[in-house]
């Protein structure tokens, strides 16, 4: 074969072992194997799975770092109930004692009464802003004063709301009654307006849900009014109209030592892995009101402790035990919940650890080796130079002078 | 023989050598021209005389020039700057298309994880209003990002335009003067000449139209006869048929032939052939599935935000604005929400409640209608692009290879080798010389013979 021309033959040459040896030195700068979708298409695409599950085990993991003070709080608030539950326990069982006469019953009374308001604090307390005990309306303390009338926030005398006052579309208003025990949902169709709203309070009474008496209407001050509650165990409220503002009692018509459980039963669950979640929240009617009824219990006592008699007492003190041993089983689901995801934050440390070596091991390059590829590329294009200029300027001609 | 009969050999010896130094530096003179194909010279010895019943040689004729060409390597370079080309435009289009789809802080799939975490994020404090615009925010990065591929990839498309005009252009200019060649060649021909300079000049010609679209060469009496790789005549001995470019009905650029009929389909081969199947296979392929994606994950979105309740207890509304059709998604989906109460994280109407967003997370994991999940479907689109990326490589780089060794075969047959030419400088230099000799030595006979009288009278 002639060979005529050298020089496209060593201009390839040097174009491939410059290639070899900005890809050795890409590798080397950027740690990465593949820099580009065509280095490794298959590597690529399970990149794009990988780094999707590793944005969802950074959210787990910040979930539970989310939860677990949350729990722990919800705990802390229980042990909390526990021990105000202890102290109401031993002051009835005083109580029940003969020796204390009538006067130092109400004084225990009084401290039973500073007791339930401990509990009503526990049970509203809140973590980051979330009524922990509201089931899922966490947005509002979930244990609120029972009034004989409540009132609207929007409305002043100046600038009255009125009947004819539109309400916003979709929103909801519920009346709780602490004598029926019910409430009175409503939500706001299109076109409603406050009378429509009064209607609906006036059909809650016609069907037993509210005290009888129980009404709507402009109050003096010139917001919506609804009361009065003409049993002893008052009303209370909640909006998410912004037309009505927050319902609160209208001053002076609190009915002391009684609260209403404005939240709801809901349990919510929040995931903490691919196929696992724990529960948010202990709904407060499950832990406050419903069973043994820590609420209902001291509300008990103390009423027994100001006009019951000894007996009396010493039942309610006895009632107070098995709310105590209640509350105790509430909290086992929590601690457990919390021990679960201490588990879980040590387990998604550990995929979080997987993932990042999986995704080194799909592009990116060991250094060791990158370096050699680097050497062993810079020596190639050295001879490959070398051999060029060796070549190159060799002809015939330069022998024949 | 006569003295006058030797010195007509030397003098032809002369005039043939100083051809064949001609020739060689011509060959020098053209050793880096592209597609020059060397020259031999082509002698032949004279018919021998009878003398006496003595058969001599009679010295040496100076036929003519040869080029040295194989026409099948020719051929085949041809056909391997075709496929070249092609491969060389495809991959040029796809290290452009690349980036869209590559993992950054913008893409699709990033975007679409950073969703789902934000739901997820969500799920712990529904009510929170700062979670609940990240999560908007999300949505909105998400829209954005399936509007920046889509319309990177129209852009791209739509500048594969304006290559197919400069294309069309330059094949119009080539064969015109190809076409201008055939008969100055068949002249050439007819007279049983080589069609030495100019058939170079025209087999490089063919050679880069061969970089633009793939053709077939059919050599005639009266010149090559060009057609493309579908047959529409491009050539016809003095006769050239200009293609014509123009805008079609789904805004992309057409090539008419000189007919008007609709060729760009059949175009294969060379920098048109490869722009053309990107530009209407490749990418159109890619937007597709990115349109599919779009919609289906949109609607998706909206299904599941339809199931829940937004902070005002009010039925989830859209999330995301997704077409009535599949085409177009990717480019038109946008945010459909613009308040972050709006998002129905609520199962039951309450804002703390968090049990629609089970649902919306539920789309990361849920099967789409095209049968996979959204990470999948991206996942897929990531390996197409790498893959098709990947396979262009390859074949540009086979065939650059591949061409680099036709080259090195047609070079071995036609091209220059400087130092054989100078080896047959020395040669016909030498040639030269002793012929000069031979006509000094005769001229010094000459001289002898004609002052013998003039001795001998002295």
């Amino acid at each position: 074969m002639r060979v005529t021309n050298l020089i496209p033959g060593i201009q390839y040459g040097i174009q491939q072992s410059e290639q070899s040896l900005a890809v050795a030195l890409q590798q080397l700068t950027t740690s990465k194997r593949v820099n580009q979708l065509s280095d490794d298409p298959s590597a690529s695409a399970s990149m794009v799975r990988s780094l999707a599950a590793s944005a969802n085990v950074d959210q787990y993991t910040a979930n539970v770092s989310y939860m677990i003070p949350k729990m722990q709080t919800a705990d802390s608030a229980l042990s909390s109930v526990v021990t105000s539950l202890n102290q109401a326990i031993t002051l009835g069982t005083g109580g029940a004692n003969g020796t204390l006469n009538n006067g130092q019953r109400q004084a225990v009374a009084a401290q039973v009464q500073g007791i339930l308001n401990s509990v009503i604090a526990q049970a509203n307390i809140s973590f980051q802003g979330v009524y922990v005990f509201g089931g899922s309306m966490s947005t509002s303390p979930p244990f609120v004063d029972a009034s004989i009338a409540i009132h609207s926030a929007q409305g002043t005398a100046a600038s009255p709301l009125s009947m004819s006052t539109v309400l916003t579309p979709g929103s909801t208003t519920t009346v709780y009654d602490a004598v029926t025990g019910g409430s009175m949902i409503y939500k706001a169709a299109v076109g409603d307006t406050l009378a429509t709203l009064a209607a609906a309070v006036a059909s809650g009474v016609t069907a037993g849900t509210l005290s009888p008496g129980t009404s709507a209407a402009i109050d003096s001050a010139g917001k919506f009014a609804i009361g009065p509650n003409t049993g002893a165990t008052g009303l209370a409220a909640t909006s998410n109209d912004p037309v009505l503002g927050a319902m609160s009692a209208v001053p002076g018509t609190i009915v002391p030592d009684v609260y209403i459980y404005t939240g709801n039963s809901a349990v919510s669950t929040v995931q903490v892995g691919d196929s696992m979640s724990v529960n948010t929240n202990l709904p407060g009617d499950q832990v406050f009101t419903s069973g043994a009824n820590v609420i209902g219990s001291l509300q008990s006592l103390i009423k027994t402790l100001q006009a019951g008699s000894q007996t009396q007492i010493g039942a309610a003190a006895l009632a107070l035990t098995t709310a105590l041993n209640y509350v105790g089983l509430q909290r086992v689901p929590l601690g457990s919940s919390v021990a679960q995801l201490n588990s879980q934050e040590t387990y998604l440390a550990q995929e979080s650890l997987s993932l990042i070596t999986q995704q080194t091991a799909l592009v990116g390059v060991d250094i060791a080796h990158a370096a050699t590829n680097l050497s062993q590329a810079e020596v190639i294009h050295s001879a490959v130079l070398a051999a060029a200029a060796k070549i190159l300027p060799q002809n015939l001609l330069d022998y024949l002078r | 023989m006569s003295l006058n009969a030797s010195l007509s050999i030397a003098v032809q010896s002369l005039l043939a050598n100083n051809g064949a130094l001609q020739a060689t530096n011509n060959n020098i003179a053209n050793a880096n021209t592209p597609g020059y194909t060397r020259q031999v010279v082509v002698m032949q010895a004279a018919a021998a005389t009878s003398e006496n019943g003595l058969s001599l040689g009679s010295g040496v004729v100076l036929q003519g020039f040869d080029s040295v060409r194989s026409e099948l390597l020719q051929m085949q370079i041809q056909q391997q700057t075709q496929a070249q080309s092609g491969a060389s435009a495809s991959l040029g289009t796809l290290q452009q298309i690349q980036p869209v789809f590559t993992t950054s802080t913008q893409d699709i799939g990033t975007q679409m994880s950073a969703l789902f975490a934000k739901l997820t994020s969500l799920s712990t404090d529904p009510a929170s209003a700062s979670t609940r615009q990240t999560v908007l925010i999300a949505g909105q990065n998400l829209a954005a990002a399936f509007n920046s591929s889509s319309n990177s990839l129209a852009a791209i498309q739509a500048g594969l335009n304006s290559q197919v005009i400069q294309d069309v252009s330059q094949i119009n200019q080539l064969t015109g003067q190809i076409a201008a060649l055939n008969p100055q060649i068949a002249v050439l021909k007819a007279g049983g000449q080589d069609g030495g300079a100019l058939q170079d000049q025209q087999d490089q010609l063919v050679l880069s139209l061969s970089k633009l679209t793939s053709v077939t060469v059919t050599h005639t009496e009266n010149g090559d006869t060009l057609a493309t790789g579908n047959g529409t005549p491009l050539v016809l001995g003095a006769q050239s048929f200009t293609l014509q470019s123009t805008t079609g009905s789904n805004g992309m650029i057409h090539v008419l032939d000189q007919g008007g009929q609709d060729i760009t389909p059949t175009l294969t081969g060379g920098d048109i052939g490869g722009t053309v199947q990107t530009r209407d296979q490749m990418i159109p392929g890619l937007l597709n599935q990115l349109d599919t994606l779009a919609s289906q994950f949109g609607n998706a979105i909206n299904a599941a935000q339809a199931a829940g309740f937004d902070q005002k207890g009010a039925v989830g509304q859209n999330f995301f604005n997704v077409p009535s059709t599949v085409a177009g998604a990717a480019a038109a989906l946008s945010m459909a929400l613009s308040n972050s109460t709006a998002i129905a994280a609520s199962s039951d109407g309450t804002a703390g409640s968090n049990g629609n967003l089970a649902n919306l997370i539920a789309v990361q994991s849920s099967p789409l209608p095209s049968g996979k999940t959204p990470t999948e479907v991206y996942a897929s689109i990531v390996f197409q692009v790498g893959s098709l990326t990947s396979h262009a490589e390859a074949e540009s780089s086979a065939t650059t290879v591949s061409l680099l060794q036709l080259s090195n075969q047609r070079n071995s047959v036609s091209g220059v080798s400087i130092d054989e030419e100078s080896a047959n400088l020395i040669r016909y230099q030498q040639a030269y010389q002793a012929a000069a000799r031979v006509i000094s030595v005769i001229n010094t006979l000459f001289n002898v013979t004609m002052s013998m009288g003039t001795n001998g009278a002295a």
